[in-house]
């Protein structure tokens, strides 16, 4: 939700306990303000006929007595509400009564006069009325107060906001707007802080990235280079020319394992940027056509049901994603097995039967996880890295002991 | 056949010119940018062997100055960045072909010969193993003018001894050959076993002497029977 909009829903909520205390007071305002009036105006018209009385010994030609009762004294004038049929409504509706005597030739007179009052009903509709109206005019003038106020308050805000979602790594840490206000200032300076850590460790891991493959694959060169010459020169079927190839082979595993680390930090760092709109299908195709020769000679049964797979990736990595996954299911595999590929707009599915395994499937994603052959390597490593960059979910699942099945869901 | 070697780390660029040399190709070496400079501005060379990263410069300057004054020569970039920038960078500037460090000398030979039968269009561009003819541009191999049918990598395989007779190949430097990034997958090297076993069978039915020799252990050598 918008800022603005919370703001408002949050003001708004705030005004509904205003608007119930709100009627009730402007309620009890009218109920007062009407008894005030009406008594007041019943006193003064009792006065009128008390004096006009005195000086007449005769009631008004014009009065607002209601009746006359004989014999009935009252010490004080007093008021009293009561409830009288409207006719022509036929409704009760409250009036108000003011019950006071005269003294007319030696007799008692109580004298009654009688006002219509507003009934409770009308009244708070009245209120309610007036709540509202003065409720509509004051979130109108919320809504527009807030609205240039927040605009200009959090001004900033919204720039920084903006151009921190434009930014991309490794690019110029972008100057954010100045600001008289405090809070957004100390913000913009931790975030313009942040941005040059993050930059400054980005460089420095490339850098290292780069140092350490630069030289480390100098030096494995040299001893791959040195080991060969070696082979090439010692008596082609004795011990040492063996342990020369010891040495070849293990160079030769580190150079795979350095450049798949280098490759994974790479996805990892996000180096690989270039998203197409590629199409999985045409990739997988071509890595089984790739490691058709290894099916073959491992007699692994392929079927696959490949349909149009439009995915937003990178090309290179699209293509390192599969023959990963390919290369997996026949490198873990068994003489005789199987590999069943099913490519979709939904998913990919790979199966492939293979030796036992108790352990927990997905520990096989993780890198050098061990395997019933020792090390599996990093290639699943790599899958799952991948699958993290571009937020598909991958699992991994054993079934029967022997089905490893890796499913990826675009 | 004249070569220009262009490495800043003196060991590897003895150890690739000692190779090459081996070969009957005429090494020289350069170790630095100015160097190599120097030598391609004095002498004309056939293949360039091109480090990217040079101490005082880089390596892609260089392939943009061989283009200006001998655009002919065949080049061949070395790089230990693995990143493919600089690959696509190379290829666009003209290189014929990209190695990523660290390489087996036995690959680096296998492109040399590659790139050198590419460039020499007009001349003779059959191999002749003894009686075993490749012919590279067809992908094709004939016994005694016999076709012999092989597979992708067979044929990968036998153009790779090819370039390395009588080297021993590690079974490491085949797999690295035939599958490059993917070369794990020849972890248990079954795969090499059935190749190569299969290679043989082929090359001996059609009535030829076995030339692919196993050393223990090690790899295997590929050795044409005088006759």
């Amino acid at each position: 939700m918008k800022l603005i909009n919370r703001t408002f829903r949050l003001t708004t909520i705030w005004l509904l306990p205003v608007l119930i205390i709100g009627s009730i007071f402007v309620f009890f305002m009218i109920k007062y303000i009407v008894y005030e009036e009406t008594d007041e105006y019943m006193t003064y018209e009792m006065e009128r006929i008390v004096k006009y009385h005195g000086m007449n010994n005769d009631l008004p030609e014009f009065h607002q007595l209601d009746y006359i009762q004989e014999g009935v004294y009252h010490e004080k004038p007093f008021f009293k509400d009561t409830m009288m049929l409207e006719p022509a409504d036929n409704e009760m509706v409250p009036h108000r009564e003011l019950h006071f005597s005269i003294e007319h030739k030696g007799e008692n007179f109580g004298l009654v006069i009688r006002h219509l009052l507003p009934g409770n009903d009308d009244i708070f509709q009245g209120s309610i009325i007036i709540i509202l109206g003065l409720m509509l005019f004051i979130f109108m003038v919320l809504l527009l107060t807030i609205n240039m106020v927040s605009k200009s308050i959090w001004k900033p805000f919204y720039q920084t906001l903006n151009i921190l979602t434009g930014f991309k790594i490794n690019t110029p840490i972008p100057t954010l707007p100045q600001t008289p206000i405090d809070e957004f200032e100390t913000l913009n300076n931790t975030v313009s802080n942040l941005l040059k850590k993050v930059n400054d460790d980005y460089s420095r891991t490339r850098e290292f990235n780069e140092n350490a493959s630069h030289e480390l694959q100098t030096h494995l060169a040299m001893i791959r280079a040195n080991t060969e010459k070696l082979i090439n020169q010692s008596s082609e079927e004795g011990e040492n020319s063996r342990v020369i190839a010891n040495i070849h082979q293990a160079s030769v595993q580190l150079s795979q394992v350095q450049k798949s680390l280098l490759l994974l930090s790479k996805i990892g760092n996000q180096e690989f940027n270039k998203h197409e709109i590629i199409d999985l299908s045409h990739h997988l195709k071509q890595t089984i056509d790739l490691f058709n020769e290894a099916f073959e000679l491992r007699q692994i049964k392929l079927s696959h049901h490949i349909e149009e797979c439009k995915l937003t990736m990178d090309p290179g990595l699209a293509e390192i994603l599969t023959n990963n996954l390919i290369k997996n299911a026949i490198k873990h595999n068994i003489y005789n097995g199987f590999v069943r590929v099913e490519l979709n707009s939904k998913h990919l599915l790979i199966e492939n039967s293979g030796l036992p395994y108790e352990g927990e499937p997905n520990n096989l994603l993780e890198r050098f996880a061990k395997g019933e052959k020792g090390n599996m390597g990093i290639g699943l490593a790599i899958v799952k890295q991948i699958c993290e960059l571009f937020n598909y979910s991958i699992s991994y699942q054993i079934s029967n002991k022997t089905t490893h099945s890796i499913q990826i869901i675009w | 056949m004249k070569l220009l070697i262009i490495e800043d780390n003196p060991q590897l660029l003895d150890a690739i010119a000692e190779t090459l040399s081996k070969e009957k190709f005429v090494c020289e070496t350069a170790a630095t940018y100015s160097a190599a400079h120097e030598k391609i501005h004095l002498y004309q060379y056939d293949i360039l062997v091109v480090d990217i990263n040079l101490p005082d410069g880089s390596g892609l300057q260089i392939i943009r100055e061989i283009k200006k004054v001998h655009p002919a020569t065949g080049i061949i970039v070395v790089s230990a960045r693995n990143s493919l920038d600089n690959k696509i960078e190379g290829l666009e500037l003209g290189a014929d072909d990209y190695i990523t460090k660290p390489f087996d000398m036995a690959e680096l030979v296998a492109r040399v010969k590659s790139l050198i039968r590419r460039r020499n269009f007009g001349g003779n561009n059959f191999i002749e193993l003894g009686k075993l003819r490749i012919d590279p541009e067809q992908r094709k191999v004939y016994a005694n003018e016999k076709t012999i049918e092989l597979t992708r990598s067979e044929y990968d395989i036998l153009l790779f001894f090819s370039s390395n007779v009588g080297r021993v190949i590690t079974r490491e430097s085949l797999a690295e050959h035939i599958w490059g990034d993917n070369m794990d997958l020849a972890d248990s090297f079954d795969f090499i076993y059935s190749h190569i076993k299969n290679l043989r069978k082929k090359i001996t039915q059609n009535g030829l002497p076995d030339p692919i020799k196993a050393v223990y252990g090690v790899g295997y050598k590929f050795e044409i029977a005088e006759a």
